[in-house]
């Protein structure tokens, strides 16, 4: 059997609490920012894409996505 | 008597004051809850328990200034009674206020990722706090400083300056009041906007309406003075009315630090 390799996002000394909701938020955006600043699809910006899709729940990543779709998405992008 | 009794606390005769106003707010509370929940009668019968509650305080306190301008009964030692529980009342609505502005900044130190993870949420169009909100934290100081003025004038018993002194408190009140309504309904958000709106019109309305009632004692203590009620010794009133308007200047300066100011950046 191959080694799988397992690991999720690094720990942030920015978000030293339990709750990682602020730390999933601030993943999301930092992606979006850098697709904003370097192009859809740079590779730069997929290790964000990993981090905020480890540390998100499903349902919020679903609903960011359509807010941002709508024009309602409130955070800094 | 007064002569008579052998002791200088007041015995006070029976009233029917407390038992009125206690009926005013059961009134006031269960009309709050039936209009609130639409029940049929709700908005009436909060407003009359309001009216009477009004009208309860104004011959309750008409009652007081008969017994002690009046009547005399208001020794030394029954003036303690008032002042000291003047000042609890006012520590009470130094917890109330304390009470709204933990919440504005509850919601804004750390704003959740709902709002954005950002203050002032997205979108909030918020005032200049140079503009009119810096005039109206300018103005209520300029209004202590009359109604030190006015009491100073009240102890080197020098009448008639003290009640143009509380003419100029009271002018300047209005035109806070005055600023702080055309500010309102200028303003480009509303109390629904997010929690933003909530915080801020709650603490600057509160204080808004803290500012009215302390207008109100000022004028009344200003019609007393133009009446000869207070003496160089004795004017309890108004000293309650200057501390409540005291405490209402005071406490203007932090939402103007923290909500106006920092809220809006």
């Amino acid at each position: 059997m191959a080694e799988i390799e397992l690991k999720t996002a690094p720990a942030d000394f920015r978000f030293p609490t339990t709750n990682q909701t602020r730390h999933c938020f601030t993943r999301y955006i930092e992606f979006h920012r850098c697709t904003a600043a370097k192009g859809e699809g740079s590779s730069d910006c997929d290790k964000f894409a990993r981090y905020y899709r480890s540390l998100c729940p499903g349902e919020w990543i679903e609903k960011w996505n359509e807010q941002r779709e709508n024009g309602t998405f409130p955070g800094p992008l | 008597m007064i002569e008579s009794q052998r002791h200088s606390y007041h015995l006070v005769d029976p009233s029917p004051w407390p038992i009125s106003g206690s009926l005013g707010a059961l009134a006031t509370t269960v009309g709050g809850v039936m209009y609130m929940h639409s029940f049929q009668g709700g908005a009436t019968l909060l407003s009359l328990g309001l009216i009477f509650i009004l009208y309860t305080m104004f011959v309750w306190w008409r009652d007081v200034l008969r017994e002690s301008t009046l009547e005399g009964h208001h020794t030394k030692v029954v003036q303690l009674g008032p002042r000291y529980g003047f000042i609890l009342f006012i520590v009470s609505e130094v917890m109330f206020f304390f009470a709204f502005f933990r919440a504005s900044s509850h919601s804004s130190l750390a704003p959740t990722v709902e709002i954005g993870g950002i203050w002032p949420p997205k979108g909030i169009g918020v005032l200049d706090p140079w503009e009119i909100p810096f005039l109206n934290t300018l103005i209520p100081p300029s209004s202590g400083a009359a109604v030190t003025w006015a009491h100073h004038a009240i102890l080197a018993g020098k009448e008639k300056r003290a009640v143009y002194a509380l003419v100029a408190t009271v002018l300047l009140a209005l035109v806070f009041t005055g600023f702080q309504g055309m500010e309102y309904y200028q303003a480009p958000s509303t109390i629904s906007d997010s929690i933003y709106g909530s915080t801020f019109f709650l603490a600057t309305g509160f204080h808004g309406f803290h500012v009215i009632i302390g207008t109100l004692f000022l004028i009344i203590c200003g019609i007393r003075q133009y009446l000869g009620h207070l003496t160089k010794e004795h004017h309890v009133g108004f000293e309650a009315a200057a501390w409540y308007w005291h405490f209402v200047d005071v406490v203007r300066l932090f939402p103007f630090v923290s909500i106006y100011w920092w809220g809006g950046i």
